[in-house]
């Protein structure tokens, strides 16, 4: 008995280690690589569209895809970081780009571009400028997006309000916003906040300050009246039942189709140029929204706007085969075919010679994006370096709810309010 | 060297040479029979080393650096501690809803399963299927569903997805209240989702009641005392143990208080919901720094251990173990 069992279990390993051999023998035929990506539906669906088109092209690779939500995506990646598993080709984003370059966590591209294996001669230099951590380039743009404020020009209308100039200060802002709210009754502008982190970054822009200084470990400004005028503004707004208070906001469900100006609640909102669709698309053909840029300071010295790269192809530093990770970038970038199902999703494309292709097949919203992107180029600041690492942590533990929420809430006043960002900011800075 | 072992092994009687093999093969068995056991328990010996004990030993060893996920990170000592108490805002925010969330929804959850147990202890009809029903918050409320539920019901102000609560408030002809949006009444939204599951203690409450010998209410009714009175002087004194117990047990849970909060309000507004497991989760898995949030879960434990600690040591003023006084 024991010995007939002894011989099967012998006969079995054998069988189960032929077929573990046979199989990896098998694959070493085809490479299999990684690409990781966040995004909503519409980009899931698509970019795994592209994904197959590439495969079918090249069927020596095999590309297995993962994707996630914004924030899952990034719990994700920082664990596989941390284990030495990062797929080849990463989604970046501007705000880690830089801080997961200097942990040599990213390969730098420049040799890729030099060689043409990534092709970005159709490319000018600014939309390329943003993918680049102490003079070496780490990724690749995915397409181009700007700040702006959508404009409910039928409502403007309705109220006898001018649209404002293109250089519009807050002070124009202040001015239009309670002219609106007069007349029509209803918000003028509704959430997300006009104090989020990203406005008063904007803001530091169009006073040709940068928001950190070079080495990443302090603040870059010295003067905290604009950050305080800005925010007494925004007091004396909800006072006078302009725009929302943050409570207000609160009753607004998440999600394109309740946002206040869709539901007609009000006649402006503060939106990344890239995430306009959505909103477009939930309000419908027959309103007209158009995209303004954003207002300056009134001591401005260049616009509040800036070009900035929505996102980044990067390959890991422990990619095992680069050049097929970027090969499958150039594609991403420079494929006229690829680029016809993404469809600018990802932000307006790099490439002139995508951009001329696609105009053809834009719709309104579109047209009204690639217009607007264009407009703003003409006089777009520079872009300001990268966040240092810890922005994050000032956003999330300081900027939000140290300061804003306390300050919009009138727990608190403004001088305050700016004083304890201030220092609890460079607390965190001065560890870098 | 050599001359203690020959004296040692002179000290071996020759009589016991001759039970020597059958002791040595007990031994033999013994020992085989427990590599036996252990090879049974190995799933289970393997998971908790590899899943339990391991990783609190390393969170233990990463409470005294700044790991960070992406960055590393290196020993600081006593620095994480020192910034938890001392200069991290929130942190103190964290502790004030937890402990407020705590001292609210534990006793009133406690008084609500007790009032209901009452109530279904009785010979009524229909009363398993109400046992059953009552129950049933209890196995969900936890999930993430309800969670969500939650949220539409309490959400909204009347101009978009107005929650049911609201139009009910409505409806009685008082004003909407913006539940999430204010800082005073969005911890009460989770404090009333945590009553509504009472059921689990309700349980224990119930099988307590049963303990409860009848002769007991016979004789207090002979001594004329009516239903309170033998509620205060019958039931509750030897119902203690059951409170007890489940007061230690929602405790625990309470002060581990995460889902609700964070799919519910997400520590808002103003950090009045931001409980402590949830900026524990949010210091771990969105600032990545492991490092501190291993130090902030210690802390928990510790918070956690005392008043474990002090309630067992409270207990004897007023927990009633009939066997001991029997």
């Amino acid at each position: 008995m024991q010995s007939i069992k002894h011989r099967a279990f012998i006969l079995l390993s054998v069988v189960a280690l032929l077929l573990i051999m046979g199989s990896a023998a098998f694959a070493q035929d085809v490479q299999q690589m990684r690409v990781v990506w966040w995004g909503s539906q519409a980009r899931h669906d698509r970019t795994i569209a592209v994904v197959e088109m590439y495969e079918t092209e090249h069927p020596e690779v095999d590309i297995v895809y993962e994707f996630a939500n914004f924030n899952d995506y990034w719990t994700l990646m920082n664990t596989q970081a941390a284990g030495g598993e990062l797929a080849c080709v990463m989604q970046q984003d501007y705000a880690y780009l830089s801080e997961w370059a200097r942990n040599g966590l990213l390969m730098p591209l420049d040799s890729f571009v030099e060689s043409g294996a990534i092709d970005l001669s159709a490319a000018d230099d600014v939309y390329i400028a943003g993918g680049r951590t102490d003079g070496q380039l780490f990724g690749v743009s995915l397409g181009t997006n700007s700040q702006s404020i959508i404009i409910d020009v039928d409502a403007f209308e309705a109220a006898g309000v001018e649209l404002p100039a293109l250089d519009w200060t807050w002070d124009d802002f202040e001015a239009i916003a309670l002219q609106l709210h007069e007349s029509l009754g209803t918000w003028a502008y509704g959430s997300p906040s006009l104090g989020d982190d990203q406005i008063w970054t904007a803001m530091m822009v169009s006073l040709g300050l940068t928001p950190f200084n070079e080495d990443g470990t302090a603040l870059g400004f010295s003067d905290d009246q604009p950050i305080i005028d800005h925010f007494s503004r925004l007091l004396r707004l909800q006072e006078a039942g302009a725009i929302m208070t943050p409570e207000e906001a609160s009753q607004y469900a998440t999600g394109p189709e309740n946002s206040p100006i869709v539901v007609g609640a009000a006649a402006m909102q503060y939106q990344w140029s890239n995430q306009v669709v959505a909103i477009f698309a939930a309000a419908g053909g027959e309103r007209h929204l158009r995209l303004w840029p954003m207002p300056r300071p009134a001591t401005a010295v260049g616009a509040a706007n800036y070009l900035k790269p929505s996102m980044f192809f990067s390959i890991s530093s422990t990619c095992a085969m680069p050049d097929v990770a970027a090969d499958f970038i150039n594609f991403f970038t420079n494929s006229v075919e690829a680029n016809a199902i993404l469809a600018a999703e990802r932000g307006v494309p790099i490439s002139s010679t995508i951009r001329e292709s696609l105009l053809p097949t834009l719709d309104a919203t579109g047209i009204e994006t690639f217009t607007f992107l264009e407009t703003v180029a003409e006089f777009a600041s520079p872009i300001f370096p990268p966040n240092p690492p810890g922005y994050n942590d000032i956003r999330n533990n300081v900027w939000i709810p140290l300061f804003h929420d306390p300050v919009l809430y009138g727990q608190i006043p403004v001088e305050e309010g700016v004083t304890l960002f201030r220092s609890e900011a460079e607390a965190i800075l001065s560890a870098n | 060297m050599s001359e203690p072992s020959a004296v040692l092994t002179g000290l071996n009687p020759p009589e016991t040479s001759a039970s020597e093999p059958r002791a040595k093969r007990k031994s033999k068995d013994f020992k085989r029979n427990n590599a036996v056991g252990y090879l049974f328990i190995s799933p289970w010996l393997i998971g908790f080393f590899l899943f339990a004990f391991i990783p609190i030993a390393i969170s233990l060893y990463l409470a005294f650096t700044n790991y960070h996920l992406l960055r590393g990170g290196e020993w600081v000592g006593l620095d994480n501690f020192e910034r938890m108490f001392t200069s991290d805002i929130r942190y103190g925010r964290s502790v004030i809803a937890t402990f407020k969330y705590v001292l609210t929804a534990v006793p009133l959850r406690l008084i609500f399963a007790l009032a209901v147990a009452l109530l279904l202890n009785t010979k009524r009809h229909g009363v398993y299927w109400f046992r059953a029903a009552y129950y049933i918050p209890s196995v969900i409320g936890g999930s993430v569903a309800v969670a969500v539920m939650w949220r539409q019901l309490f959400g909204g102000d009347g101009r978009v997805n107005e929650g049911v609560i609201n139009t009910f408030i409505g409806v009685l002809g008082f004003e909407r209240v913006n539940w999430f949006g204010n800082p005073d009444t969005a911890i009460w939204t989770l404090i009333l989702l945590a009553i509504w599951q009472f059921g689990s203690p309700m349980l224990i409450f119930l099988a307590g009641l049963r303990q409860i010998p009848a002769e007991l209410y016979e004789a207090a009714s002979i001594d004329g005392a009516h239903g309170w009175q033998k509620f205060i002087g019958v039931t509750l004194p030897l119902l203690t143990p059951i409170i007890f117990f489940n007061f230690i047990m929602q405790m625990i849970a309470g002060f581990r208080v995460f889902t609700q909060a964070f799919v519910i309000t997400g520590g808002n507004p103003l950090d009045s919901t931001l409980f402590y497991a949830l900026y524990l989760y949010r210091r771990a898995f969105n600032d990545f720094q492991m490092g501190y949030a291993s130090a902030m879960a210690w802390v928990l434990l510790l918070i956690i251990a005392f008043f474990t600690l002090i309630s067992f040591r409270l207990s004897k003023y007023w927990v009633f173990y009939e066997t001991k006084e029997g």
